[in-house]
């Protein structure tokens, strides 16, 4: 009987003093584990954040620093007559664009360089020099409908949203607020992009074809952004500083392919109106003076 | 029998000590347990085997972007590239910048007199 009794008592003792073991474990296992689970969550929100899209709020922020900054770098053109007719036109293409979740603004930068821009949230902009060059309405609109559709395709909020280098730092507080080092970094990273590096061929590919499209749906002839590029390729060949012809496809594939669009759609109306009397009523404020 | 009894004697107490020392500590007592962590010496093959392993978050720390080493190759990248983008990225603009931009999206035309400028261009848009 003893023995039996003995062995009875000691695996009950092993029991309460594994219990109790475990029971001393429990505090630590329990913070480790409430550390570990709480790291896991935070990192994860962080990735889920930094993969969603930008919503049109954060999208218009960061297009806001861009343009702060081009009209810091260029200066507005201060020219209300020239204004309004650039925002008639520019109104008149961007109503024909897919995207309306967001208002399109334009505005002239005071530079004789041919450039016109785009920056997300639709701020687009065109210099007094690239105005200057079309020699009707039909190309001024070809131009601003192109910058449009880059605004239409994402072309840039996409790149931004893939940049995950770019996106760190946006769950921070202040981070949308103008100036803020978030905002700074992203519009830079922007401005390099675009003015420096340039974007994709196919989304210049992609800007054309939308470009063509809303021109023409707009009532303009489609090939005014044609006839604007073969003008920007013999001026920067004269010396004319351009970063389009440096960061965009030749011009002799990017008209290539919008006239293979043109001829496909049937859109070789002749009758439509370049508008080229009102075109330079209307902007003869930026076209050089004869004998100047 | 006697080595079960043993066995739960040790974990018991190494159960103890440790629960003991772990859970309530001060930022001071950290401090002091990890001076007295690097008085006993961790060796650099221990770091280097830290460094290489990266930890569980490691990959996801590139995603968002924390890490030190993608600092550095946004840096790199930046300094290849000087040019106009840059120099207009490094612009300050000034509070008069912002209230142009502001007015900018503030300038409106009203939606008649676009009207008006389609029909006097004999334009006929879609939308």
């Amino acid at each position: 009987m003893k023995p039996r009794v003995a062995c009875r008592t000691g695996r009950w003792a092993a029991q309460v003093l594994a219990v109790l073991a475990l029971l001393g474990l429990a505090p630590q296992a329990k913070a480790q584990f409430g550390d570990f689970l709480k790291k896991a969550t935070e990192k994860t929100q962080k990735v889920q954040k930094a993969l969603q899209p930008m919503t049109v709020e954060e999208e218009r922020e960061v297009g806001r620093e861009v343009a702060a900054k081009m009209v810091a770098f260029f200066h507005l053109y201060k020219n209300e007559p020239l204004t309004r007719y650039v925002n008639m036109v520019g109104a008149t293409v961007a109503a024909q664009s897919e995207r309306q979740d967001i208002t399109y603004h334009f505005a002239v930068l005071d530079s004789d360089d041919i450039n016109a821009f785009s920056a997300p949230g639709g701020y687009i902009f065109i210099t007094r020099g690239a105005v200057a060059l079309c020699e009707d309405e039909s190309e001024l609109a070809g131009v601003l409908a192109h910058e449009v559709g880059h605004v239409a395709g994402k072309h840039v909020l996409k790149i931004v949203e893939r940049d995950k280098a770019l996106r760190a730092g946006m769950d921070e507080a202040k981070a949308y607020t103008p100036g803020s080092a978030y905002l700074h970094k992203m519009s830079k990273g922007i401005l390099v992009k675009l003015i420096d590096q340039g974007l994709a061929p196919g989304d210049e590919y992609d800007a054309d074809q939308r470009g063509v499209r809303y021109a023409h749906a707009a009532g303009y002839p489609a090939d005014g952004l044609a006839r604007f590029l073969t003008k920007l390729d013999q001026a920067t060949a004269q010396g004319g500083k351009s970063f389009w012809t440096r960061t965009h496809p030749p011009v002799k594939d990017r008209n290539a392919r919008i006239q293979q669009t043109i001829t496909a759609q049937h859109w070789e109306d002749a009758d439509r109106p370049k508008l080229a009397d009102r075109f330079t009523l209307q902007t003869k404020m930026v076209k050089p003076k004869a004998g100047a | 029998m006697r080595r079960i009894l043993e066995v739960c004697l040790l974990l018991a107490l190494s159960a103890g000590l440790t629960a003991g020392g772990a859970p309530p500590t001060s930022p001071q007592d950290q401090s002091q347990q990890d001076q007295s962590q690097q008085g006993q010496g961790k060796s650099d093959k221990d770091q280097q085997k830290k460094k290489k392993k990266g930890g569980f978050f490691s990959g996801l720390k590139a995603i968002t972007g924390e890490s030190s080493e993608q600092q550095e190759v946004t840096a790199t990248a930046g300094s290849k590239t000087v040019g106009e983008g840059e120099q207009m990225g490094e612009a300050k603009p000034t509070a008069a910048d912002r209230q142009a931009v502001t007015a900018m999206e503030n300038y409106s035309i009203p939606e008649k007199d676009v009207k008006k400028f389609q029909d006097d261009g004999k334009l006929k848009p879609k939308q």
